[in-house]
């Protein structure tokens, strides 16, 4: 994506707070109608950078552009007010005006832009219809529900179409039910209206199910950007790897290569010999560097017994403990000095103590650098 | 029992009888107790002066008949309509002066980046502890007409004619009621300032608005009720207020209710009963908007804390910081600096008119005021500084025990006693000191507790307990009643919990209401102007009789005595209540 066509552009973004390093050289361009989340562990720095978009925080490093318009630059100075950006955004309180009715809520933006008064109505009650507010327009905010006020924080920050839409972990607040609901209602009205969105939450489920891409990112420094598919099957770093899903992770040497695949050795303490594995990925090591296994739990294979034909990846292990949930079991196996969690989705009966045989595809392992 | 049983009739007698035992317990018993007490202390001398105000005296002075006469005299009297129309004036004028400075200065506070605004708060709530009336002197001395300093000054160096500011009118007493009231309304409104969620603010920014549109439409509305509910206050503070008009107006003809009752009503041709019917008029006026503001306002402050960790951000004024600053400094040196600083420069003289002779200062006026071993010293003046510590100390203390009983009946009993007794709290706030004054005054006149220092304490406490009450209710509230249960499951008695669960937990909340009522009562006025005599003067009274009947650097002194120690209770009060006691 060139740089021209970029509607939010952060260049090197840093923000301290006191000798904390908040955001830490933040890089990121998001194209016009893109829905672009920040995921991360809480303190991550994902709500200071959207904070600094939106104008909240002020940058200590770098510059943010939103549109063509430079709205944001330590290096020059230059320091926009959030009035003064033209973004909508939605509070993880979503801190709708309780002294206000619903529709004077939504109205505001466009009451501050003095827009004529056939204008405010027509486009105030298109804006509550689209989020289905449109019979509630009179009633006072204290008397919404917590779905409800967030429909009218996302009907107040579209109303006067802004260049932007900001999100900070605006469906936090709402119970499990709700928030599968207003994810999916979210993402339609979104490309609907097709808004470009910037969506910031440490739920790394809602981020895969919304976001054209994510941006994940720990203390302060971005970790790896890429569309959901890409950053689930191919973490770029073992933080990734953990954070998104869960991942066994286990410390090994890369002593080969074979085409698209790697050699790796992991041992697995003493009196074991070391565990040879394939697995995909590993570029830009060197041999005999120290590498990182990533297997996810539902890609490892348990057996009974030791499988007849020839299986890579092979080693054994003894079963510590299982947990039933329902349409799976959730399995810890020791093997050597590794404890590994499994996922098995059809059987059995699993004994702590017993004894078992674990493998995986070599495409379902990922060697790691970092 | 040893009476003959009848099947049936004693397994409908069994639950009756322990029923009855379980009703007489400690608990019941001391809640049943205080009730009465506090109903009695309460509702007794309301109601003998609704009494009172239908007897008329008839014109020898000695008998009694009843009828509506005095209420025709409201009407008809020469000064009565009048001083009531001004007493309107006062009230509405001193509500628009305080609620701007109280408003503007807890905004500056609490959501702007206005330099050293931690260091601020204190000085600008000082005017909340003084004596109003102690103001109205400092300021008389300021600026009256032909005497204030400023006036001279003005005269002199600026070239000025007659005079630049004149205080002893109306407009003086709206001023000085004004940024002395202006604290309330400031603590009414900053603790919600000050916990607003900053992304209500932030969505209006993010929305379009600017910084003066934002605080407009969104900040300032989301506080309303707390203003509203200051403003009232105000409204009803000034109309009771006596000290101010009696000092800056009154002598230069204008009246207000409260002086009209203090001079109709205990001067030598006392008629009690006319000042009853004032009473009760001034009395409706302030019950009725203390009503609206009770039913009507508190109960509709907006939630505004809603969200997890947001950090409490403030607004960047950019370099109008220090505006904000300027006007900040500005309002503590009119309401705090300045009249500290002139009370004592005049008290340091002889005799005062008005202009500074360095070389004949003298601490004579001290002596006189203060040392009451000395021959000249004069009576009335020493004798407040001994019966208001024992007022304050002693009514402090049983203020306390009382708010203590009564906020625990409150909030840890249920049924119709709990209920009752939240309402008897309320009740005296809504009646300005003087006019609970004229209801005890006519009460107690024949009892042997008329002219003792008793009489004034039952006053004081009577009209102040609530807010001891209320600071305590507060703890209360914060602190799990499972702490209580919990004691009660262990096998402890109502009165042991009481005793080593409860008050051990309150105390940070006792003691700051209990210095909270010992400043109240050492600058109280219009109770004490009503109900001492000759020997009960308090300091407020003693500052009273020295401006009345001696000069303005007697005056002065003993207001700097006054206004000293209650600046060092202010320091106790922040040291023991902390910085958030009165303002979260």
């Amino acid at each position: 994506m060139s740089a021209g066509e970029a509607m939010v552009a952060l260049d090197r973004l840093n923000k301290y707070f006191g000798a904390e390093r908040a955001v830490n050289d933040v890089t990121l361009s998001v194209a016009p109608g893109e829905f672009v989340t920040l995921l991360g562990p809480s303190g991550c720095g994902k709500t200071t950078t959207l904070r600094c978009i939106a104008g909240l925080e002020r940058p200590d490093g770098g510059d943010i552009r939103i549109g063509r318009q430079t709205v944001a630059s330590a290096s020059q100075g230059v320091y926009l007010n959030p009035e003064d950006r033209n973004i909508g955004m939605v509070f993880q309180s979503y801190a709708v005006w309780p002294h206000m009715t619903v529709f004077e809520n939504v109205a505001y933006g466009l009451r501050v832009r003095r827009a004529p008064g056939h204008v405010i109505k027509q486009r105030t009650m298109r804006a509550l219809e689209l989020v289905g507010l449109a019979q509630l327009a009179e009633r006072y905010a204290t008397k919404l529900s917590g779905g409800q006020r967030q429909r009218v924080a996302l009907a107040r920050a579209i109303v006067y179409e802004p260049k932007v839409v900001l999100f900070d972990e605006p469906l936090s607040n709402l119970d499990a039910k709700l928030r599968e609901q207003m994810r999916v209602e979210l993402v339609r009205l979104q490309r609907e209206v097709g808004i470009t969105s910037i969506y910031v939450t440490h739920d790394q489920s809602e981020a895969l199910v919304m976001s054209d891409r994510v941006v994940v990112m720990n203390k302060g420094v971005i970790q790896q950007i890429g569309d959901p598919q890409a950053i689930y099957a191919r973490p770029a770093n073992a933080f990734v790897a953990s954070f998104i899903g869960v991942a066994n992770l286990m410390q090994g040497t890369l002593i080969g290569r074979s085409g698209e695949l790697c050699e790796m050795e992991i041992p697995l303490g003493e009196g074991r010999s070391p565990l040879r594995v394939s697995a995909v990925g590993g570029e830009g090591a060197a041999m005999g560097q120290t590498v990182i296994l990533s297997v996810r739990p539902e890609d490892i294979l348990v057996h009974l017994k030791a499988p007849e034909t020839a299986v890579g990846n092979l080693t054994e292990g003894q079963v510590i403990d299982t947990v039933y949930l329902g349409n799976f079991l959730e399995c810890r196996v020791r093997a050597g000095t590794h404890e590994l969690g499994v996922q098995i989705d059809h059987f059995e009966n699993l004994q702590p103590g017993q004894k078992v045989h674990l493998s995986f595809k070599p495409e379902h392992g990922l060697c790691l650098t970092g | 029992m040893s009476v003959q049983t009848i099947p049936g009739a004693a397994a409908a007698d069994a639950p009756q009888s322990s029923r009855w035992r379980s009703l007489v317990t400690q608990e019941s018993v001391s809640t049943l107790v205080v009730s009465v007490i506090v109903g009695a202390a309460v509702i007794l001398p309301l109601i003998t002066l609704v009494v009172s105000s239908f007897k008329v005296l008839d014109s020898g002075g000695f008998d009694t008949t009843w009828g509506f006469d005095n209420y025709k005299r409201l009407f008809t009297d020469r000064i009565i309509p009048k001083a009531f129309v001004n007493t309107l004036i006062i009230s509405f004028g001193s509500t628009v002066v305080a609620t701007f400075f109280g408003v503007s200065l807890a905004w500056i506070n609490a959501r702007t980046n206005c330099p050293w605004r931690e260091r601020l708060e204190p000085y600008n709530l000082i005017p909340f502890f003084l004596s109003p009336f102690v103001g109205a002197i400092a300021w008389h001395n300021l600026a009256s007409s032909k005497t204030g300093l400023l006036n001279v000054w003005a005269r002199e160096y600026l070239g000025i004619e007659t005079h630049l500011l004149n205080v002893n009118n109306l407009w003086g007493v709206v001023w000085v009621t004004g940024i002395f009231f202006a604290p309330l309304v400031y603590l009414f409104v900053v603790g919600s300032l000050r916990r607003m969620d900053p992304s209500l603010e932030d969505s209006a920014r993010t929305t379009g608005a600017g910084l003066f549109r934002t605080t407009m439409t969104v900040t300032l509305p989301l506080v309303m009720p707390g203003i509203l509910s200051g403003a009232i206050i105000v409204f009803v503070t000034a109309a009771g207020e006596f000290g101010v008009p009696f000092k800056l107006s009154a002598p230069y003809g204008w009246e207000t209710l409260t002086t009209q009752i203090f001079s109709k009503a205990v001067g030598d041709d006392a008629n009690h009963y006319l000042g009853a019917t004032m009473s009760m008029a001034l009395g409706a006026i302030c019950a009725a908007f203390i009503y609206v503001q009770q039913r009507y306002i508190a109960p509709r402050s907006f939630t505004t804390v809603t969200g997890k960790g947001f950090r409490p951000n403030v607004l960047d004024l950019g370099p109008w910081k220090w505006v904000a600053f300027g006007y900040n400094i500005a309002f503590i040196m009119v309401a705090v600096v300045m009249p500290i600083l002139c009370l004592f420069i005049v008290s340091l003289h002889p005799v005062w008119e008005g202009r500074i002779f360095l070389n004949e200062l003298t601490t004579i006026n001290y002596e006189k005021t203060l040392f009451w071993w000395q021959s000249g010293a004069i009576k009335a003046a020493t004798n407040g500084i001994y019966n208001s510590f024992f007022l304050a100390f002693v009514g402090a203390s049983i203020a306390m025990v009382l708010s203590l009983v009564v906020s625990h009946m409150i909030h840890r009993t249920k049924g119709f006693g709990a209920r009752l007794l939240d309402f008897l709290c309320v009740v005296p706030i809504g009646f300005p000191g003087i006019v609970l004054a004229m209801g005890v005054l006519v009460t107690y006149i024949q009892t042997p507790i008329y002219a003792t220092l008793w009489i004034i304490m039952l006053g004081y406490i009577t009209r102040f307990f609530p807010y001891g009450q209320r600071n305590i209710s507060s703890v209360m509230l914060a602190i799990s009643e499972e702490l209580d249960q919990s004691s009660r499951m262990a096998g402890a008695s109502w009165f042991t919990t009481l005793r080593r669960i409860t008050i051990p937990l309150l105390k940070p909340g006792i003691f700051a209401g209990w210095v909270l009522l010992f400043i109240i009562f050492l600058r109280e006025l219009s109770i004490s102007i009503i109900l001492y005599t000759s020997g009960t003067e308090t300091l407020s009274v003693g500052v009273y009789y020295l401006a009345n009947f001696e000069n303005e650097p007697l005056t002065c002194a003993l207001s700097i005595a006054q206004t000293v120690v209650l600046l060092i209770c202010i320091i106790v009060f922040r040291r023991v209540a902390g910085r958030e006691a009165l303002t979260a």
